[in-house]
């Protein structure tokens, strides 16, 4: 049993296999950017996923999005690799074949997080055996959140992985201005009739539509002409032309002309 | 042969132009989530709906500021936040290119001030969010009089509530009334 490798020396850090120092590996890595003369191979890790990410990932190199016309070929074993994409969220079981892949490929290697899973563990963050993120295990050059990223997403990772294009996106800090203030929307509807029309759209449509939906009735009952209610719910009617949106209008007017009913009474 | 070249233009080119051309997209596409922090008040419902946890909170009781923030790394694109946004403050965009180099490039962060207890004058909650629920209390006020009291309750914390709804009744002499109904 003592001759066993330890954990440890399996780990990056103490670098089995390992050839250069860090600033060599980031040297070569910058001339296979610059002189790579063929395809990229790239090694699909899976390192304890759902396997949505290996779906898109295969949706990425069929003919419709088609990654291969850039040279992006998946190969088959570690040692073809140039990129290594690793997916999932580093769970106790496959951390070992995950460094075992990553020690494999040859230098200089790119290593790519991909999915919400990859770049911190995702909706998996925080279960009892899972490490939460390749950065835990290996040094990472690109990460491509998404869960799963689509097709176009994975293609742009891979663009920025090879430097073909730039990154987006960029830390923000947003602090709070002087009298800064959030105004309630609708003020002229009486607030309470802002909720009921809300609850029954989203009762009707589900929320997001629904909350949508309240949005589009309320501004229309909102608008300055000076018709009357009816009217106005008429001509909103006439102009939606899909007959379920138009029902849950008639239902929105409903809830108005009883809470006004009530208020009568 | 012939039928087979035939056949070929027939069915055209399948492939998407992306990346040389924009990607057209679906009107529902949950793409990444769009935070205007001018329009959030930090009521932290989209922290509690997150199911991931990528969207967080932090209080500096110190500096009297709440750290709003969200890590698309951890994000899962389910737009929860969105349903339950009271301001419309996130909304899902259409965006989908979030591919980074460095980890950090995945946080966005608001700073929020907090508002101080009217009472005991230690910070207690956002000062957005606590002029937001005064302007919603008073709106659904029935009198003037009894808006004003519901706005300066929205302005008080909640141990200082509580201890009023103590010292309240004291006031009243609630034992004082039961001992004279007795005698």
């Amino acid at each position: 049993m003592s001759s066993l490798p330890t954990v440890d020396q399996f780990t990056p850090a103490s670098g089995i296999g390992r050839i250069d120092t860090p600033a060599d590996i980031a040297r070569m890595k910058a001339s296979l950017l610059k002189d790579i003369q063929r395809s990229a191979y790239v090694y699909r890790v899976d390192c304890g996923g759902c396997n949505g990410c290996e779906i898109e990932i295969f949706a990425a190199i069929t003919p419709l999005f088609d990654a291969e016309r850039f040279g992006i070929k998946v190969v088959a074993s570690p040692r073809h690799a140039d990129i290594l994409l690793f997916t999932g969220a580093v769970t106790r079981s496959m951390r070992m074949p995950a460094l075992r892949a990553y020690e494999a490929a040859p230098d200089p290697k790119i290593v790519v997080s991909y999915g919400a899973c990859g770049c911190s563990g995702g909706i998996f963050h925080d279960l009892y055996c899972v490490w939460g993120g390749t950065d835990k295990i290996v040094p990472v050059d690109v990460y491509i959140p998404g869960c799963p990223p689509s097709p176009a997403a994975t293609i742009y990772g891979f663009a920025v992985a090879l430097g073909l294009l730039g990154q987006k996106l960029t830390a923000k800090t947003h602090v709070e201005g002087e009298n800064e203030r959030v105004a309630i929307a609708h003020p002229t509807v009486p607030y309470n009739l802002r909720v009921l029309v809300e609850r029954e759209a989203r009762r009707m449509a589900g929320y997001r539509q629904g909350g949508d939906l309240a949005e589009v009735f309320l501004a229309a009952m909102e608008a300055p002409d000076g018709r009357p209610f009816a009217d106005r719910l008429a001509g909103l009617l006439r102009s939606t032309p899909d007959p379920r949106t138009r029902e849950i209008f008639e239902a929105l007017g409903g809830v108005i002309t009883a809470a006004v009913g009530r208020l009568a009474r | 042969m012939f039928k087979l070249i035939k056949e070929i233009f027939r069915s055209g080119e399948a492939t998407v132009k992306y990346p040389f051309a924009p990607l057209p997209m679906e009107k529902d596409l949950r793409g990444k989530p769009e935070h205007t922090p001018e329009q959030c008040i930090a009521c932290a419902a989209c922290t509690i709906a997150c199911p991931p946890n990528a969207i967080g909170m932090t209080t500096d009781v110190e500096a009297a500021t709440r750290t709003w923030s969200i890590d698309y790394g951890r994000c899962v694109f389910c737009g929860r936040c969105e349903e339950v946004c009271p301001t419309d403050a996130i909304r899902l965009s259409q965006e989908f290119e979030l591919a980074v180099a460095k980890r950090e490039d995945l946080v966005m962060k608001a700073v929020f001030r907090l508002a101080r207890c009217e009472a005991c004058d230690t910070p207690f909650a956002v000062a957005k969010e606590v002029a937001y629920v005064q302007e919603v209390v008073a709106a659904s006020a029935p009198t003037p009089d009894e808006a004003e009291q519901r706005r300066r309750l929205a302005a008080t914390c909640p141990a200082c509530k509580r201890a009023h709804d103590v010292r309240q009744p004291a006031a009243f002499g609630v034992a004082r009334r039961l001992e004279e109904t007795r005698r």
